[in-house]
């Protein structure tokens, strides 16, 4: 078994509250979360900020990331200039 | 088209070929998966995509809990008896259709075991990702309903497609490079399932899209 215990698997990442639509902007627009956290945490953290249930999340690249994404990844495909943009909007509406 | 004057919607000939560079994308970077078919109309020049027999382990929140919660172990009642101790693996048919009145791509599914047995929509719930659960418990009516399938005129479950322009102009408004360039509606259906999939645990790998950005 090789061992590849990368460094960046402890790396935090700088994430970047963006308000689109009818979103309210917070107050603490940026973090530092640990990568190996999954996209699950922005999205809680989101949700208690704005006290909204439902919310519409996502990155760049026209992506919605899955909950279940690490966040070391996401930043490794879509984030640029040391941070990951994570866009949200209020009206997510299915129905 | 400009992305800011864009509503969000495609025609169907846009749809037509949104799928015929879904397919080809989903094949090069899901090997391993079942592919997405073209399936054409017998009734019109329309057809839809089809991706059949994809087995999805059901939602695994239980085990996740485990890993955060390790220092508060569960009570465990030996006397109770725990029918769904493992996370049960189901099957799923994913259709999806253009819809005219909406003009967006519409999700349509089903879901069975392993033995073809058709699951009710209570077993569905309860293999459902966590977050679909939720959603599901607030809008029940305007979510997933059951359907007749417009070309087997069979019923099966549909995801609501009211929001979806709204959520696909926000997504291609979100990225700069897109935007500047106008509505790639190659790309459309791979983000379109990155929102929709989540609601079935459905993954897009990120090469999908970094594919189509290193293709322009």
């Amino acid at each position: 078994m090789s061992t590849t215990e990368s460094p960046t698997a402890a790396k935090k990442v700088v994430i970047h509250l963006r308000a689109t639509g009818d979103a309210p902007i917070l107050k603490q627009a940026k973090f530092k979360i640990p990568g190996t956290d999954k996209f699950a945490k922005v999205i809680e953290f989101l949700r208690r900020q704005l006290h909204r249930d439902t919310l519409f999340v996502y990155v760049n690249s026209a992506f919605s990331p899955n909950p279940d994404e690490l966040v070391i990844d996401l930043y490794n495909n879509f984030g640029f200039d040391g941070k990951l943009v994570v866009n949200y909007a209020c009206s997510m509406a299915w129905g | 088209m400009e992305v800011l004057l864009w509503d969000g919607t495609l025609s169907s000939h846009d749809f037509h070929v949104a799928a015929r560079a879904f397919t080809e994308n989903w094949k090069q970077f899901n090997p391993t998966l079942p592919p997405w078919i073209w399936v054409p109309s017998r009734l019109s020049e329309q057809g839809y995509l089809s991706l059949e027999k994809i087995c999805i382990v059901g939602s695994s929140k239980e085990h996740e809990q485990k890993d955060v919660d390790e220092e508060e172990p569960e009570p465990v009642d030996n006397a109770t008896l725990v029918e769904t101790s493992s996370p049960q693996v189901c099957y799923y048919d994913f259709h999806i259709l253009y819809s005219d009145s909406y003009r967006v791509p519409v999700l349509y599914f089903r879901a069975y075991c392993i033995d073809g047995q058709p699951l009710a929509w209570d077993e569905i719930e309860k293999v459902l990702p966590a977050c679909s659960a939720k959603v599901l418990l607030e809008s029940k009516w305007t979510f997933i309903t059951q359907e007749e399938h417009p070309h087997l005129n069979r019923p099966w479950y549909k995801l609501h497609p009211c929001g979806t322009s709204e959520w696909m102009k926000l997504l291609f408004l979100g990225d700069e490079s897109l935007a500047k360039k106008g509505v790639a509606f190659e790309q459309y259906l791979v983000s379109w399932l990155s929102v929709v999939g989540q609601v079935v645990g459905l993954r897009i790998p990120f090469e999908m899209l970094n594919h189509h950005k290193s293709c322009n």
